[in-house]
């Protein structure tokens, strides 16, 4: 079978079953039991298949999922969550749209410095986007940015996928890791223009209320008593990692742990609220586990009927000038970014791209920058994008897939305006290491 | 009689599922908390915590389709007629029911074959294989009967109502 | 003339890992030796197959041929473990009958041709941050050591160093050194430079233990299948390339030797009867772990004094 069938047949039967409403975790099985069956020699595949998600699930790198989970969920039903958010939109006075930026701020800080695209959106959309809903925020306004802000993760260090393709691609990790501070930076500001611009356009997309005036010392009180202890609990956490007490992997247990002693400490600790929680945590952890145990061998049948290296080889085997190549081999990253799970992408295109980065005259660390800009881009696109699937799970009931995938749009267009940015500008990228 | 005994497997192994989510959180700090005491952390807080991770995906799978917990994508379903809707809807859960079924069966069939070859899976112990794979055909076959109340019963997989439910 | 057989193969490492080149190379002789008999097809690495799932899918036929660490199937095959012990490489193990017993094992125990031995010859060392300390009898002290392991070492480190062991792999190393969670590691004694982990770790403990455990298994019933000729050509060029890939390490591990002393890499050497001690500790412990093993298996621990016998050179290890 030539690489474009496989492809075709592969693609072809996951697309089917998503689109007639199969679910996502389901689709990703079968599609896995037609192209086991297909490409590696009938029902023994199936059995490979299986081996496959037990791989995939017994990895301790998945731990930060359901206990950031368990994290945002306790936040949100002991009502610790309701006080913090309460408190900003009081600190905050009148800004529209103010939980946005907040969330852009505080995203930034955090899936950045924990590292976990899926667990820090896990913990920010399970705390933040019922509270923004039930405040009056249109969905996009929280979702947005949350997805917008989990992708991050992997540009800004510390970022275990930057490591992992700096050394897979033989180029400095420090150069690297330093190379993506300033556009990391960057696409935050972009997400800040891009929800300035939501509310300019939509006034009803954040709620707009008066608020008291209060006196300074009100609001020292209100920002020391609702804010900094739940605001301190991420940040200790934080600490936890950068001082080598905790791996980022073993992060999210004390994070957990911080939340269940605070809200102890404010007695709001109920066992009501403590078994809310774990249900909650559970569904999706379940929900986006099985699709992790169905995907891992969507991403290896790709590679191994030749499907995508076929398709890797056939792009690059058109001779054309250096921007014309780089924006395909951009394009065959977005596109295998779309059913591929990231570090095969990896594996898979960097002993092909980096040689023939090189040869066309790209600096390495730009190159490598590009790539991880797309991976980035690969978390929030459908329909493989696993945030996009956490977010769903997270969200309040009613959410549907489109507002979802609507609402990552805006913050795609802005890493691609970036990626536009640091074709035209690369010293964005390599002054700083250059230092 | 039957059914109460099934619900009852049901839901406990999904309570099952959520203590295994509690346990990851008490095995992660315990090791933390002795590792850095200067104590060896024991060596299956961390292995018991990776093969909780699909202990507690597998135990709990069945319970979340029962509770329609698994994400899907109202597309199709939502353009068309009632009629013709509820005959795809069907149709969709009696895939996954063959799905599931397909799995059941090679995971039973992976757990002979485990055993017969006397399979470790080798991490800080030489822990026996088929322990894991059990995990398969129990859960997939379980999976398989909750969907297959998708097919049967009064209540179907997709609402149609514009991806509100979903 | 007979059609061309094609096989094909996945192997254990990403492809730009010089153990992997070192398979290719092996690829690319044979196919160029077997031109209109036999050609190896490679599908990829872990992104075709996963790591640890490759040994089950070439025992289950879905993949021909694997290139993988003995290790990554110590479950199935304790005796594995010769190999991790042994102070020889394949050139002396071929000529003695050792790989022809290991294939034997293969065949019998996993029904798998064990091809050959690559990349032989290369053994680890323990890599630490700080200075490391000796007590009053030059063993090394491992008290505050935060070392990490994995199930290769762990039967040395934990049973005899009595070392704090933090059980990470390998992808996750880098930034654990970076942040402090580690600072002492076992790797071969090549390759420390291409993970980066030179940029955390200053000193190197000499002697070296162990040895890498890689080999070329192939699904027996396909090997059985292919003609007289293509099994001679594939047996043929996999003898040659375990001498070519001694010769070849060597030299990269002199190499990396040079590039890390330049950088300021310290060598740390125990002496007398530490040295003696420390190396017995790793064999013995690793010899005693695959007794154990082999125990709970049909065929027992028949094979183990013949195993130890043509795997290690007591004589060369004074
Ligand atoms: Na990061
Ligand atoms: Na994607």
């Amino acid at each position: 079978m030539d690489w474009y069938e496989a492809l075709a047949l592969l693609l072809g039967s996951i697309i089917f079953l998503m689109a007639v409403g199969m679910p996502v975790a389901l689709a990703f099985l079968a599609a896995n039991i037609v192209g086991a069956w297909v490409f590696m020699g009938g029902e023994r595949g199936v059995t490979q298949l299986l081996n496959n998600g037990m791989g995939a699930l017994t990895k301790y790198a998945l731990m930060p999922i359901p206990l950031f989970l368990l994290m945002g969920e306790i936040f949100f039903h002991t009502g610790l969550g309701g006080r913090m958010f309460n408190a900003i939109d009081k600190l905050l006075g009148r800004l529209p749209g103010r939980l946005s930026y907040v969330t852009v701020l505080g995203g930034t800080a955090f899936s950045t410095l924990s590292g976990s695209s899926m667990g820090s959106t896990a913990l920010l959309g399970s705390l933040m986007v019922p509270e923004m809903k039930r405040r009056g925020y249109k969905s996009h306004m929280s979702i947005g940015p949350i997805l917008g802000t989990g992708g991050l993760a992997i540009i800004i260090p510390p970022s275990a996928l930057a490591v992992l393709l700096a050394t897979l691609a033989q180029i400095d990790v420090a150069a690297l890791l330093i190379a993506g501070v300033v556009p990391g930076l960057i696409l935050a500001a972009f997400y800040i223009g891009t929800i300035w611009l939501q509310t300019r356009l939509d006034p009803n997309a954040a709620p707009a209320y008066d608020v008291e005036p209060m006196s300074l010392a009100f609001r020292f009180k209100l920002l020391m008593t609702e804010v900094v202890p739940m605001v301190g609990v991420m940040v200790a956490i934080i600490v936890l990692m950068i001082q080598g007490f905790v791996t980022p992997s073993e992060a999210a247990a004390f994070g957990a742990l911080g939340v269940l002693v605070l809200a102890a400490l404010f007695r709001c600790l109920t066992w009501t609220a403590a078994k809310k929680s774990v249900i909650g945590a559970l569904k999706v952890t379940l929900m986006a586990y099985l699709i992790v145990f169905g995907s891992a061998t969507f991403s290896q049948l790709l590679a191994f009927s030749g499907a995508s290296r076929g398709l890797v080889n056939w792009a690059i085997a058109f001779e054309l000038a250096p921007l014309a190549m780089l924006l395909v081999m951009f394009a065959v990253l977005l596109l295998l970014g779309m059913f591929m799970e990231q570090i095969s992408i990896m594996l898979l295109t960097v002993p092909i791209f980096f040689p023939l980065a090189q040869s066309l005259g790209f600096d390495p660390i730009w190159f490598g920058l590009i790539m991880l800009l797309s991976l980035e881009i690969s978390f929030t696109t459908p329909p493989f994008g696993l945030l996009l699937f956490v977010m769903k799970g997270v969200a309040p009931m009613g959410t549907t897939m489109r507002e979802i995938y609507t609402s990552a749009f805006p913050f795609i267009l802005c890493s691609l305006l970036l990626v536009a940015l640091l074709i035209g500008f690369p010293e964005l990228a390599l002054w700083l290491p250059s230092m | 009689m039957f059914k109460k005994t099934y619900d009852t497997l049901l839901y406990g192994m999904a309570i099952l599922a959520g203590l295994l989510l509690v346990w990851l959180m008490v095995s992660v700090i315990t090791s933390v908390l002795m590792r850095n005491a200067g104590l060896q952390p024991f060596a299956w807080l961390f292995t018991s915590a990776e093969y909780g991770l699909l202990y507690m995906t597998m135990l709990g799978a069945p319970w979340l389709v029962r509770e329609k917990g698994h994400v899907h994508i109202e597309l199709v379903t939502a353009a068309l007629p009632a009629t013709l809707r509820t005959i795809v809807s069907r149709g969709v859960a009696a895939a996954c029911v063959l799905v599931c079924l397909i799995l059941a069966w090679k995971g039973f069939d992976l757990v002979l074959t485990n055993i017969e070859r006397g399979d470790y899976d080798t991490r800080a112990y030489y822990f026996p294989r088929w322990m894991l794979t059990i995990a398969f055909p129990l859960s997939f076959g379980m999976m398989a009967i909750e969907f297959s109340r998708f097919v049967f019963g009064t209540d179907l997989m997709h609402s149609g109502e514009a991806g509100i439910h979903e | 003339a007979k059609a061309e057989e094609s096989i094909s193969a996945v192997h254990a490492f990403p492809e730009t890992l010089i153990y992997t080149k070192s398979f290719l190379s092996f690829v690319d002789k044979v196919n160029e030796a077997g031109k209109g008999v036999i050609q190896i097809d490679v599908r990829g690495g872990p992104e075709a197959i996963g790591m640890f799932q490759q040994p089950d899918a070439v025992r289950d036929g879905i993949v021909d041929m694997v290139y993988t660490p003995g290790s990554f199937y110590g479950g199935a095959l304790p005796e594995k473990d010769a190999m991790v012990a042994s102070n020889l490489t394949a050139v002396e193990t071929r000529a003695n009958g050792g790989i022809e017993l290991i294939d034997q094992i293969h065949q019998e125990k996993m029904g798998l041709k064990y091809l050959g031995w690559f990349d032989s010859g290369v053994c680890y060392n323990l890599w630490t941050r700080n200075e490391p300390t000796f007590d009053a009898n030059g063993n090394l002290e491992v008290e505050g050591l935060k070392l990490r392991g994995n199930n290769v070492y762990n039967a040395f480190f934990t049973n005899y160093l009595g070392a704090q062991v933090i059980d990470l792999p390998t992808g996750e190393v880098y930034s654990a050194l970076q942040r402090g969670v580690v600072d002492a590691t076992g790797w071969t004694q090549i390759g420390l430079i291409d993970l980066k982990w030179n940029e955390f770790l200053n000193y190197r403990i000499e002697p070296c233990f162990f040895s890498t455990d890689l080999g070329v298994i192939v699904n027996l019933e396909r090997w059985n299948s292919l003609s007289d000729e293509a099994r001679k050509i594939l047996q043929d060029v996999a003898i040659q390339h375990e001498k070519d890939s001694v010769e070849a390490l060597r030299g990269k591990r002199d190499e990396d030797f040079a590039a890390l002393e330049a950088a300021g890499m310290k060598v740390v050497s125990l002496e007398g009867e530490a040295k003696a001690n420390y190396l017995a500790a790793a064999r013995e412990k690793t010899w005693e772990r695959m007794k154990t093993l082999m125990a709970e298996q049909p065929g027992g621990t028949d094979n183990y004094d013949r195993l130890i016998e043509l795997f290690y050179d007591l004589d060369a290890a004074k």
